[in-house]
């Protein structure tokens, strides 16, 4: 399963992962975009479905925990989410690969299975990630989410509701974008090198 | 004291901490993972700092929400009562507190490293040789990432694509940054895949490299690792 | 014995080297692409050094600069050149037997380049044998010598043809310009120098001397800390105002693609020069040039080119005009001799034309053949 190209895939996901985090900031954009290496990874090693999961969970799984000895301590927290997204995009977003590469670009495809699949993956997210944010963070995991936790709270919703609904409101929004963005880098990646993750002909490493 | 040691010190004051549940067992989380970083005297304080530049900014909005919006604590909400503003305030200052020991820990154990290079910290973990690659590989691709990034702003800044400063421009066009940088760090992979590391067999270089003469735990290792097991057995009695 | 495999671009060296490694593996092999001497498996010079050594090195370290004082650097943040010494010193302390290099020497200054040729050939005495592809050198005495000639015309460029309209360029000031990084030593205090149009200059300096902040700062990416630039006397601010004067041509030609094709990258590249320039290239025009530089298709996705091919592309826009002065950062790297002398041309017809040209190069072959003006960076100035 983890032949070297295969390991290289991995380790570029989760380099840009880390990365991206950087870039966001340069560029100056408001947003986080933490889970596309994680995405990618999945359509990059599709058709291969149990090695996409592996690979983009453990792709996804080295961002997180270089990010957390660098940039954000509690990432980590989030392995399971980084789990749920490795499957959600595995299984299901990379059914979309041909659609994604096709040229020219069939717009209404392209952007129907994006948003179809991004807000999937969001609401896996938000409930998956949904217990963490309660226990850590109690509830309010920064500038987005905070106002909208605090309606449903003022509202007399419990806690794990409020963060539950809080999430299902802004994540998939998030992933969405996520979704879009591994998209477009799988459509630019050449093809030999995606030729290169396909399983070996011998047995892997 | 070793990586190995380290990462388990780590995980547990971090249980340690998710076991407390109230002030006074963080207090004694916190002065367990104060106590071992104090090795590292200078570093200490710009390791407060930061974890406290991370903290700051979550508890600052945990306390507009749930002190300022709110005004009483979940239990208070699950219990269907009243509810206090102070109840609020113990709540967010026992999250704060938990979190700012998870971001300190973390930064006490990198610490005692920070003199390491990358491999010779990743070759002394107890870790499956394939982790041990991914992990290396992952390291170097990073700085090759943020390279690119550097070099391909100043490209892209140059063509008028990007701007320095926040524009609607960079919302449009800033993911090219992000798809340039991507396709010059795979056409670097590719070309080391496909020839340089099969040439040279750089791979097997590196399993010797990773080889480490460290112990997988030494005697500092066991010291700590009983302390933080007390620590988070006093805050399973406190409880 | 050392080997020397020579020949134009596109003539089959490279499969030939790759043939010759196979046969000696394990090797060391340093490519012709960016960071093509690192391993990719170290984040600092130290484990770079660490993951070739040898238990037991047999022969002399090649060191010709203090790697001790390199260890904590990171790799990709070092120089073209400097990635090659270290390249050589880590094989230097390996136990490989054989090494072969595909135009990477090309990124060493004159010295480098001389001691690394010096120590590739002993290599019989150090027991081991080399291979070089390189567009500069001839054979060197003592080496054995396989010439390719046959060249396949898929990429062949011409840029004799191209004749850029003619421009006005502005005088471009620099007036007691400073710059520090935070928390670094300085780059420049108050250097002042002027660039007249319708002139080449060539930027020197050792490594760290400025060359990558000046390009920055002249393309507005970064804002000085005191002085400013002027065009035609006038106050110029590209931190502010975008960059309206320099077309840009990287070293690594990969990181100033906008696009994953060509299609992709021409029309964003005109959209935003839409925004400054005065009057672009037509469809046409683009067309006409980007065939002279050896691409058939629009359709072509730029990173399935071969690097040369790349590089040439990267030329592009500086060649097109469209801008009144042009920024070249090592351009002729992997080129063969006769597209070097091309390229020289060309620019001249540029400044002849009245555009203004500032490049960087190791290759003074190319530079000679460019009335030029040297602009040396040194002790935080600017000397023309």
């Amino acid at each position: 399963m983890f032949t070297t190209p295969r390991l290289v895939a991995i380790a570029l996901c989760a380099a840009l992962n880390f990365a991206i985090g950087n870039i966001v900031y340069l560029v100056k954009l408001p947003m986080y975009l933490d889970s596309i290496g994680t995405i990618l990874c999945a359509l990059l090693i599709f058709p291969d479905r149990l090695a996409a999961i592996a690979c983009a969970f453990i792709a996804g799984f080295i961002g997180v925990t270089l990010s957390g000895l660098v940039i954000n301590p509690f990432l980590p927290w989030f392995t399971l989410t980084v789990l749920a997204i490795a499957a959600v995009s595995a299984l299901l977003t990379a059914t979309g690969t041909e659609t994604f590469r096709a040229r020219p670009l069939h717009v209404p495809a392209f952007v129907g299975k994006v948003i179809l699949f991004g807000v999937i993956t969001g609401i896996v997210s938000a409930v998956v990630s949904a217990p963490v944010v309660v226990y850590l963070f109690g509830g309010v995991t920064g500038s987005g989410t905070a106002f909208v936790v605090a309606f449903f709270l003022k509202t007399g919703q419990q806690l794990m509701n409020s963060a539950l609904l809080s999430g299902l409101t802004t994540e998939p929004i998030d992933k969405t974008l996520q979704v879009l963005l591994a998209a477009l880098l799988y459509r630019a990646t050449p093809r030999e090198f995606i030729a290169m993750l396909r399983p070996a002909q011998s047995s892997a490493a | 004291m070793t990586p190995n040691g380290a990462v388990l010190f780590g995980f547990l004051v971090i249980a340690g901490a998710l076991i407390a549940r109230d002030l006074g067992s963080l207090a004694v989380i916190l002065a367990i993972a104060l106590i071992f970083a104090l090795g590292s005297r200078e570093r200490i304080w710009s390791a407060l700092a930061w974890s406290g530049g991370i903290v700051l900014p979550l508890a600052l909005f945990m306390a507009l929400v749930w002190i300022g919006i709110v005004g009483r604590a979940p239990a208070e909400i699950a219990a269907n009562t009243e509810g206090s503003r102070t109840a609020a305030a113990f709540f967010v200052a026992i999250i704060c507190l938990r979190l700012f020991i998870i971001a300190f820990a973390i930064q006490a154990a990198s610490l005692h490293f920070a003199g390491w290079t990358p491999l010779r910290f990743v070759g002394a973990l107890s870790a499956p040789p394939v982790v041990k690659k991914l992990l290396v590989l992952t390291l170097s691709l990073i700085e090759t990432i943020l390279q690119a990034v550097d070099r391909a702003r100043t490209a892209l800044i140059a063509a008028g694509l990007i701007t320095r400063r926040h524009s609607w421009r960079n919302l449009r066009h800033g993911w090219i940054l992000v798809q340039t940088v991507w396709l010059t760090v795979v056409t670097i992979a590719i070309g080391r895949t496909r020839d340089k590391w099969p040439i040279e067999d750089t791979l097997g270089r590196l399993d010797g490299a990773l080889a480490s003469n460290t112990p997988r735990l030494n005697s500092a290792d066991f010291a700590w690792t009983a302390l933080a097991i007390a620590g988070a057995a006093a805050a399973l009695g406190l409880r | 014995m050392s080997e020397f495999i020579a020949g134009p671009n596109f003539s089959g060296r490279s499969a030939a080297l790759m043939a010759w490694l196979r046969e000696r593996a394990p090797a060391f092999f340093v490519g012709s692409y960016a960071e093509a001497a690192l391993s990719g498996l170290s984040s600092t010079v130290a484990d770079e050094i660490a993951v070739y050594r040898a238990p037991k090195p047999k022969r002399a370290a090649f060191a010709p600069l203090d790697f001790v004082a390199y260890s904590a650097r990171k790799p990709p943040t070092l120089s073209g050149g400097e990635q090659v010494l270290l390249a050589l010193h880590c094989f230097s302390l390996s136990d490989y037997a054989s090494i072969a290099i595909d135009t990477a020497l090309e990124q060493l200054d004159h010295e480098n380049r001389e001691r690394a040729l010096a120590y590739l050939s002993q290599g019989a005495a150090n027991g081991f044998t080399t291979a070089v592809i390189d567009n500069r050198l001839a054979c060197p005495p003592g080496w054995s010598s396989r010439q390719f000639t046959s060249i396949s015309s898929e990429f062949a460029c011409d840029l004799a043809t191209i004749q850029p309209p003619r421009c006005a360029a502005p005088v471009l000031g620099v007036q007691q310009l400073s710059f520090r990084y935070p928390g670094g030593r300085g780059i420049f205090r108050n250097a002042d120098v002027s660039l007249a149009p319708g002139r080449a200059y060539r930027l020197t300096g050792p490594n760290g001397a400025g060359k990558t902040t000046l390009f920055k700062l002249l393309a507005g990416v970064l804002s000085p800390t005191k002085g400013e630039l002027t065009l035609n006397g006038a106050s110029y601010a590209p931190w502010r105002s975008g960059n309206r004067v320099f077309a840009l041509a990287t070293q690594n030609p990969d990181h100033q693609w906008c696009g994953a094709t060509l299609a992709e990258d021409l029309a964003r590249r005109r959209a935003a020069l839409a925004r400054h320039s005065v009057s672009l290239p037509s469809d046409g025009e683009l067309l006409a040039l980007v065939a002279c530089l050896g691409i058939r298709s629009l359709d072509q996705h730029l990173y399935e080119l071969p690097l040369v091919a790349r590089k040439r592309l990267s030329w592009l826009w500086p060649l097109a005009g469209a801008m009144p002065w042009i920024m070249l950062d090592e351009p002729t790297l992997g080129q063969d001799r006769g597209t070097r002398a091309a390229l020289a041309d060309a620019i001249g017809r540029l400044t002849s034309q009245g555009y203004g040209a500032v490049f960087v190069t190791h290759d003074d072959e190319f530079a000679a053949r460019i009335a030029h003006k040297p602009l040396r960076l040194a002790r935080e100035s600017i000397v023309s």
